[in-house]
């Protein structure tokens, strides 16, 4: 067909405008599919990590955080008594795990600064008018250790100090005043012999004081200590203590036992679309169903060399891992899921839980149910979605913040610079031809026919350019999935520093490799981007050529 | 009924303030198979009149009627049809497409007449070795002589049997010889097919060779000479 060979022509045998207008349309076409696709990468990326509460199908997380001289009670506050009771637990008596010398293998549970409270509580809460749904569940520290149970016996040797007593006794009676009268003189009283008179002459006598006490003058005291009745000798006593070795329990002592912390959960499993961990979160196997089950997070399962199917030996009960999860950032996340009353068994906690996960009826509600639960359970802490993903930082939220900010803008930059760069191109194009299609008009071509060439040729720029476009597009993205950056994301949970307890804070990071994915959807718009571009620049250029009047043309000197 | 008929036809164009009578007052009378030369200066008005009668202008006033019809009264695309299909123009920079080959520049006045595929090219192959140029029907504008090219706008002008070859300075652009040629084969072609050549030029010698003179001054028609 004469028409196409004629499009043809034109853009065979023009080829630097071609070329130009091209890589214009190609350049800004490809920009568009690369930041498009980049923003979607980081979007998904955002989805899994900064929604964490999404993630598990739920609006509001409760629970009763420790609180500094706080009250008690359920969801209350247990104050740093009970966190430090709560806790307790931990300081264990190694010495019970078997004899000196012995291997062990064994695991502490503990709320951290997590306290507990019924589980009745959660109940309560699904009764408010707000709450669509919740789902309770039980959050602890846990620390493995294993090795040799040490010989934790210390001597000690006690006694050999000498401890002065002093004590009052009662004063001699008459008997005994003549009995002691009588024996100083036998003893031949020195201070008799000093003194004017006989017998005690010459000695200053002096009357027993009011208590009945006796007055003992310094030149007789030996004779005077001789003569006392045998009750009134040993008053002033110096006592030394017996000699004896004490063998005492002292507590963990520094040997060879590993230890490992880790946090471990346990869920709900009624729900599997709700929970502190849930079925779409399960990456490998399957999601937990009432039993010894475990589920345990692709890193630890990594760091213990633990798959699907293997056994999990928790204090003597056997586990069997039956999936593998990626836990979302900021939320309850953990290492090892079991079924809430596996765990409430194995940690002692019957009956008590630490979290209640809460679906709101809809989203209007969410505010209504956070303020109705804070305003019914005074020390309950509640936390929105919001907040939590406001405790992610890192450089994929910074990316992502930039891809929103920024990313919308730069396409539409992108796509106008490319639009403007086509039209102008069609137009200036369209200024050199003038006589050209003046001549066109003057051998008898309709004002439509022309309009068509060149919108045609335009539409045509846009085709290729989109293609070319799309190819760039697709080869950043290829670069990009290939040597992008890896983002991370961090979330600190539980920080607060109470009565020394703080080393329970964790700080979970996960990082996210950039990666572009083009979608059919970004391919389609990014070609239909170009395509629009071109039709927008042959409109322009076909406009103009409409206008020509093939008199006024034919005047024109190229 | 002639095949034009003018009277009181002028033409005018408004240059910022000024106002340019490019034709004024021009009553002309054209019959069919004529040979037809418009003769003078540069800004004379003749090449404003030729497109005047190639219907590629409207008459600011005055009539110009082609077979009885009012060109002015005629849509856009009327107008289109009249050039496609009873005018021929040669021009003297030969508007030739220069993306186009020799071949395909024929076949750009031929295509929209509805001739397609191997009659096109056909078609177009005949008229263009109708001008001496089979030989060079693949080659681009700009690697044929100006008489090449002139030889190219002739056949183009041609390949539709138009009723009517409207020619502005066709030799302008050309040597003596190679002007006398075109100017020989053209009327040669025209005299075969009965076509009527009008030809506005300023060369006295081109304008001998037509049976009837016409002079322009200021856009005014000056005489009617009969050869």
């Amino acid at each position: 067909m004469f028409y196409l060979r004629y499009l043809r022509a034109e853009l065979v045998r023009r080829k630097g405008r071609t070329i130009v207008t091209l890589l214009g349309l190609a350049l800004g076409v490809g920009l568009v599919i690369t930041i498009s696709s980049l923003s979607k990468g980081l979007d998904d990326a955002q989805a899994a990590t900064l929604d964490p509460l999404g993630g598990i199908g739920t609006d509001l997380t409760v629970t009763r955080s420790a609180q500094e001289d706080a009250g008690g009670g359920p969801l209350g506050g247990g104050g740093g008594r009970d966190l430090v009771e709560a806790n307790q637990s931990v300081i264990t008596d190694l010495s019970k795990l078997g004899k000196p010398g012995d291997r062990f293998v064994h695991d502490f549970f503990l709320p951290g600064t997590q306290l507990t409270f019924s589980q009745s509580q959660a109940k309560q809460i699904a009764a408010l008018d707000e709450v669509a749904a919740v789902s309770s569940g039980l959050t602890l520290q846990a620390v493995h250790q294993e090795g040799k149970v040490p010989k934790i016996v210390a001597k000690i040797r006690t006694g050999g100090d000498r401890i002065d007593i002093t004590r009052r006794i009662a004063p001699p009676s008459p008997a005994e005043m003549e009995k002691i009268q009588a024996c100083i003189e036998k003893q031949g009283g020195s201070g008799a012999e000093r003194g004017s008179g006989g017998g005690l002459g010459g000695q200053q006598q002096q009357q027993p004081p009011p208590g009945g006490g006796v007055v003992i003058g310094p030149g007789n005291r030996d004779a005077f200590a001789k003569c006392l009745p045998e009750r009134m000798r040993k008053f002033r006593a110096s006592i030394t203590t017996p000699r004896e070795t004490l063998q005492q329990v002292l507590n963990p002592p520094q040997t060879d036992i590993e230890s490992e912390s880790y946090t471990i959960a346990g869920v709900e499993t009624g729900d599997p679309e709700m929970g502190l961990v849930t079925a779409a979160q399960v990456t490998k196997g399957r999601f937990l169903s009432p039993g010894r089950e475990a589920l345990v997070s692709a890193t630890y399962a990594a760091r213990r060399s633990l798959k699907v199917g293997s056994t999990l030996n928790l204090n003597g009960t056997k586990f069997k891992v039956i999936g593998l999860i990626d836990p979302p950032l900021g939320g309850q996340g953990a290492d090892v899921y079991l079924p809430l009353a596996q765990l409430q068994k194995l940690s002692g906690q019957k009956g008590l839980v630490n979290v209640v996960l809460v679906r709101a009826n809809d989203s209007s509600s969410v505010g209504t149910a956070e303020r109705s639960i804070e305003s019914r359970y005074a020390q309950a802490q509640v936390t929105s979605s919001k907040q939590v993903a406001d405790r992610i930082s890192g450089s994929l939220v910074d990316a992502a913040n930039l891809s929103h900010d920024l990313g919308l803008v730069l396409s539409v930059v992108a796509a106008a610079a490319a639009f403007a760069l086509a039209a102008l191109l069609a137009l200036s194009s369209v200024g050199k031809r003038v006589r050209e299609l003046g001549t066109l008009k003057a051998l008898g071509w309709t004002q439509r026919r022309v309009v068509r060439q060149v919108a045609g040729e335009s539409l045509a720029q846009g085709v290729l350019g989109g293609i070319a476009g799309v190819a760039l597009g697709l080869l950043v993205a290829a670069v990009i999935d290939v040597f992008g950056p890896t983002l991370t994301a961090s979330s600190t949970t539980g920080k607060d520093s109470l009565f020394g307890i703080d080393q329970v804070a964790q700080t979970t990071s996960q990082s996210v490799s950039l990666t572009a994915p083009t979608g059919a959807t970004i391919l389609l718009l990014g070609f239909a981007l170009a395509v629009l571009g071109g039709l927008l620049a042959g409109a322009a250029a076909a406009l103009r050529a409409a206008r020509l009047r093939p008199a006024d043309a034919l005047r024109t000197v190229e | 009924m002639s095949q034009y008929e003018l009277s009181g036809v002028g033409k005018s164009f408004a240059r910022g303030p000024a106002i340019i009578n490019a034709v004024l007052d021009v009553d002309l009378t054209i019959e069919a198979g004529e040979f037809l030369a418009i003769e003078g200066p540069s800004g004379s008005g003749k090449t404003t009149l030729l497109q005047l009668l190639g219907a590629l202008d409207r008459p600011s006033n005055g009539r110009v009627a082609f077979d009885g019809r009012d060109l002015a009264g005629l849509r856009d695309a009327d107008l289109a049809e009249l050039r496609l299909r009873s005018f021929g123009f040669v021009f003297q920079q030969f508007n030739l497409i220069p993306t186009l080959t020799a071949l395909e520049n024929v076949e750009a006045k031929l295509a929209p007449t509805g001739l397609a595929g191997s009659e096109l090219r056909e078609r177009a192959e005949a008229v263009l070795a109708e001008v001496g140029l089979a030989d060079r029907a693949s080659h681009l504008p700009g690697h044929l002589s100006g008489g090449e090219q002139q030889r190219v706008g002739i056949a183009r002008a041609l390949s539709v049997e138009p009723r009517v070859i409207l020619a502005d300075e066709p030799t302008g652009n050309l040597d003596t010889t190679t002007g006398s040629e075109i100017i020989e084969s053209l009327a040669g072609l025209a005299a075969l097919r009965g076509t009527t050549v009008i030809v506005a030029t300023h060369d006295v010698v081109l304008a001998d060779r037509a049976p009837r003179r016409l002079t322009m001054r200021d856009g005014r028609l000056l005489t009617a000479v009969a050869a």
